[in-house]
């Protein structure tokens, strides 16, 4: 959705409410219900979908604090998208307390901390179906450095004119992309072999410092951690209009592979209204895969269960074997049972481990990574 | 081979090297300790004589104390008890293990002989003065005041300086310690938590104490009956071990099995005999000679009695307060909203006869601290009515009251915690064999079967309290859905209004349906509040929980309520919504109407 169509929705939401109200009916509010049970996995399609269920609030004494907060917010949402304003969450937060400051009669909507306040927005785009960037409410962007001697970038600006950014001719600065990166073209000045996504930024840094991009036809992107709408979008944009083959390097641990590399390829289930526009269904896990450990000796650990986050991680792992319409269709089969190896060995292995391989040669990944990709050692 | 002689000492000297085992681990320990034995004392033998006892205590600071960072203090206890003859005194204050209730199997607070005379050694090695006792007896014609050490080296008492003293009533005994140590007033150690507690737990007690800096302060006992001391019962043959099983038919010579089965345990009457044949004893040996009984047979027997259920021990040999009686002193707490009390049925756990009690009870005007608002509950501990005060975290009432789902019974509570919110929650649990952790009874071993049996008690008070909660919750429900009408029908209308650009007459119709609309939600509001009050008011009247009219609570403690008398509160419950609505409307005129 648009934002150029989200004040023709807002109005006739608001406007059926009102008629229920004169004629003494509950108004409901219909919203995805955005969860696991609610996702749905076809592998054509390549990203979690929503399923029929929703999330629904008729009004009573118990919502009407909700519904209030819900259309106070949407009119300060829609008071944006008609002067082109655009906010993040916290401040919005701080706009919807300055309303109420200014007119006590709102006093009851008041928002005690940003939780209040982000719950409600999400509510909104939920119930629109629409990405919080279409009620021009941003994030922080995060993640996706890009480095490329072949890419070429295209920005539209919201007046018109467009921006054209060459990643050659950067240096070793990164470009990274906006959390909403569809308004972006992109070209190649030469044919571009893949595109690498690496899970840690740092690492990204180190291959284009020791000259990975010199080296190799390739687009290079650094995900920092769980991939952003930015990142996500991003790798989405590069493998449609590119069409070029994406792989993702990253740590060979539950968390990676259920959760950031899940992310990257199908969306989330919190995300389910936006994963068409912020998932690359056609990325493929490179590793670090159990084999690579066998093959190159490398330095791995067992994980510690009595490490809070690892343990959670272990048993999100578990529950989305059984759970996770992804994991359990077959033709992500490779995948769950990399998930299953990690849930029975208990065993970890980081990327930079690849490093030990031969510590005097600091290209010595890169080639490995090269390698990986030429004889198709990958899921 | 070790060149050193190997010598004995008394029981005094290793006492005296190891006060900290027995309550004097710590200057403030030490007044609170020397308090608590000299109380426990006097409670103690005005039971044993049927007397009301009426306790005086007075503490103050005399000035600095020899060791560092000490205050010298004086502890002064007053009772109208039977009174020592001179003879008992040196062996009670100044030599350990000394006691009249020593594995005699009864409730009484103090059991070993040790405590007070802990005490004479702390006020002895630290102002190297040991106790002064003034005591009298009915037969005695003045009292009489001598100071009694502890000679370490013997384990012996000894008195000096005798001569006449006084006392204001016609018999009883008056002990006063002058020791260093550390005052503290409030908290989980503190004096006035101890004092205020010893009088809930014993209703019969009249106390008066004057502490530094403070008025005096009397609490008038609530009950005239004083508790009848249990008698010392044969034991219950499931309080029993094997070993003790077979030590004990050694005291009775020779006898028939059967007969000594009956004479020498509790509970063992010729219908349990005939049960335990059903459960597998040859009938040939309950005729035989206990003498003769060998060692295997003796284990088949305890077996056998173990499989047979017999009924619990008798009441009488443990001691408890009694719902009437621990209802009333309950009020004397502070200004106490209302409550519920339980008294479960004695049973055994690990082997030993327990009773538990329980009282809850929500306290007004606390500001500070435990049993505030958002802070934790105030936890009361009591083990043979004797507050217990350190170490609570290891102590079996904790676990158990941590163990309960509050959340079930309208309190708010933490996974795995005490419950939050201005209650006070008492646990008392007698018992002759209470398992405490150490020697200065300061916490009860968590055993799973009294986590459980108190935990139960736990739970029949929570039920109990959560009607009267229930009730509050439908108010303060029923007030929010008044308030929220008020508040949002405007807003959301006029928020609608304005992004659709409807006219006022729109406006004005939307307003009237929504209006309409939370009426009906208010109506089953209303109903829901008549049901839950309902429901209160017959548990109050069943006797069930007391709710406490606001100027009885600050009334004199004398002042008696009966078990079934419920006194409703006129004013509004102690529901606090966050903001009462102060616009009129429609909304408003239907509030006042209910």
């Amino acid at each position: 959705m648009r934002s150029e169509s989200i004040p023709k929705i807002s109005k006739e939401l608001c406007s059926r409410m009102l008629t229920d109200l004169e004629n003494a009916r509950r108004p409901i509010l219909e919203a995805v219900k955005c969860s696991l049970d609610n996702s749905n996995y076809n592998p054509k399609v390549g990203y979690l979908t929503p399923g029929d269920k929703k999330v629904r609030t008729e009004l009573n004494v118990s919502s009407v604090q909700k519904m209030s907060r819900a259309i106070f917010l949407l009119e300060v949402l829609l008071r944006n998208i008609d002067t082109g304003a655009v906010n993040t969450k916290r401040e919005l937060y701080y706009i919807a307390k300055g309303e109420v400051k200014h007119d006590p009669h709102l006093k009851p909507l008041d928002f005690q901390d940003q939780s209040e306040s982000d719950a409600v927005i999400d509510f909104i785009c939920e119930m629109l179906e629409c990405y919080r960037e279409d009620l021009n409410c941003y994030a922080n962007d995060r993640g996706g450095q890009t480095y490329s001697n072949q890419l070429v970038v295209t920005e539209t600006l919201p007046d018109g004119t467009k921006a054209i950014v060459d990643l050659g001719s950067l240096g070793t600065s990164p470009f990274q992309p906006k959390n909403r990166p569809q308004s972006l073209q992109l070209k190649a000045k030469k044919k571009i072999d893949f595109c690498l996504v690496v899970e840690s930024e740092g690492t990204a840094n180190t291959f284009v410092a020791n000259g990975f991009c010199k080296r190799n036809n390739a687009i290079l992107i650094g995900a920092q951690g769980v991939p952003s709408n930015a990142v996500r979008g991003w790798a989405k944009l590069i493998q449609d209009q590119l069409k070029v083959p994406i792989y993702f390097f990253g740590d060979l641990d539950a968390y990676t592979i259920q959760n950031i590399y899940r992310t990257l390829k199908a969306g989330s289930a919190a995300s389910l209204i936006r994963n068409s526009d912020f998932s690359a269904p056609d990325v493929h896990f490179l590793g670090v895969l159990p084999e690579d450990i066998k093959k190159y000796d490398l330095s791995d650990y067992p994980v510690k269960e009595t490490d809070v986050s690892e343990a959670r991680a272990l048993k999100k792992a578990a529950d989305a074997l059984k759970n996770d319409p992804f994991f359990q269709d077959k033709r992500n089969k490779h995948l769950s049972k990399l998930l299953e190896w990690l849930l029975k060995n208990k065993r970890r292995c980081e990327q930079q481990a690849f490093f030990m391989v031969d510590p005097r040669d600091p290209t010595m990944p890169e080639k490995i990574i090269v390698e990986k990709i030429k004889k198709g050692i990958y899921i | 081979m070790a060149k050193d002689k190997i010598t004995s000492s008394s029981t005094a000297e290793y006492f005296s090297k190891n006060l900290q085992q027995v309550g004097f681990s710590s200057p403030t320990k030490a007044v609170l300790t020397t308090l608590k034995e000299a109380v426990d004392n006097s409670l103690d033998a005005c039971e044993e004589q049927g007397i009301l006892p009426e306790i005086s205590v007075q503490i103050e600071k005399l000035g600095a104390g020899t060791l560092k960072n000490t205050d010298l203090i004086r502890i002064k206890v007053e009772d109208n008890g039977p009174g020592l003859s001179l003879e008992d005194v040196p062996k009670v204050f100044g030599e350990y293990l000394a006691s009249s209730k020593f594995g005699r199997g009864r409730c009484s607070r103090g059991q070993q002989g040790i405590g007070i005379s802990a005490a004479t050694t702390w006020a002895q090695l630290t102002s190297a003065k040991g106790v002064t006792v003034v005591t009298k007896t009915k037969t005695m014609r003045q009292p009489v005041q001598v100071q009694v050490a502890v000679d370490i080296k013997h384990n012996k008492g000894v008195l000096k300086d005798k001569k006449e003293g006084k006392l204001k009533g016609p018999h009883g005994l008056s002990v006063e310690f002058i020791i260093d140590g550390r005052i503290q007033l409030q908290g989980e150690g503190g004096l006035i938590t101890y004092l205020t507690g010893t009088a809930l737990v014993n209703p019969h007690l009249t106390l008066h104490y004057t502490l530094p800096e403070q008025k005096v302060v009397t609490i008038t006992r609530v009950s005239n009956e004083s508790p009848d001391v249990p008698e010392a019962t044969e034991p219950h043959p499931h309080t029993m071990k094997l070993g003790e099983f077979i030590a004990h038919s050694h005291l009775f010579g020779r006898m028939a099995l059967k007969a000594w089965l009956k004479k020498g345990f509790s509970r063992i009457s010729d219908n349990s005999l005939a049960e335990f044949v059903k459960n597998g004893l040859d009938k040939k040996t309950l005729d035989m000679s206990v003498d003769k009984v060998s060692e295997s047979q003796f284990k088949d027997i305890f077996s056998v009695i173990h499989k047979t259920e017999l009924m619990s021990p008798s009441t009488k040999s443990v001691m408890t307060i009694g719902e009437e009686s621990f209802s009333k002193s309950v009020r004397r707490l502070g200004e106490v909203d209302f409550f519920s009390v339980v008294t479960r049925k004695p049973s055994i756990c690990d082997y030993k006869p327990v009773a538990v009690e329980v009282a809850v009870a929500r306290l007004k005007g606390l500001t500070k601290g435990e049993g505030t608002e958002d802070g934790p509950v105030q936890v009361l501990r009591f083990a043979n009515r004797v507050p217990l005060q350190f170490d609570k975290s290891a102590c079996a009432m904790v676990k158990a009251i941590e163990s309960v789902n509050w959340r079930a019974y309208g309190l708010q509570q933490p996974k795995d915690s005490l419950p939050l919110g201005p209650y006070v929650i008492a646990v008392s649990l007698v018992s002759p064999f209470i398992k405490f952790k150490n020697a200065s009874k300061e916490t009860i071993d968590a055993s799973d079967e009294l986590v459980e049996e108190l935990r139960r008690t736990l739970i029949q008070a929570g039920q109990r309290l959560s009607r009267h909660i229930k009730k509050e919750h439908r108010e303060q429900d029923l007030e929010n859905k008044l308030r929220y009408i008020e508040q949002f029908c405007p807003i959301l209308v006029d928020c609608l209004c304005r992004i659709t650009k409807a006219p006022d007459k729109r406006k004005k119709k939307a307003t009237e349906g929504l209006e309409k609309i939370l009426g009906r939600d208010l109506t089953v509001a209303k109903k829901e509040f008549k049901e839950a009050d309902l429901a209160a008011k017959e548990a109050a009247a069943k006797g069930k929980i007391q709710i406490i009219k606001e100027e009885s609570a600050e009334a004199a403690p004398e002042e008696s309520v009966s078990e079934t008398e419920v006194v409703e509160k006129k004013t509004k419950p102690k529901s606090k919504p966050a903001t009462k609505p102060k616009t009129k409307g429609p909304a408003s005129k239907e509030k006042s109407a209910s």
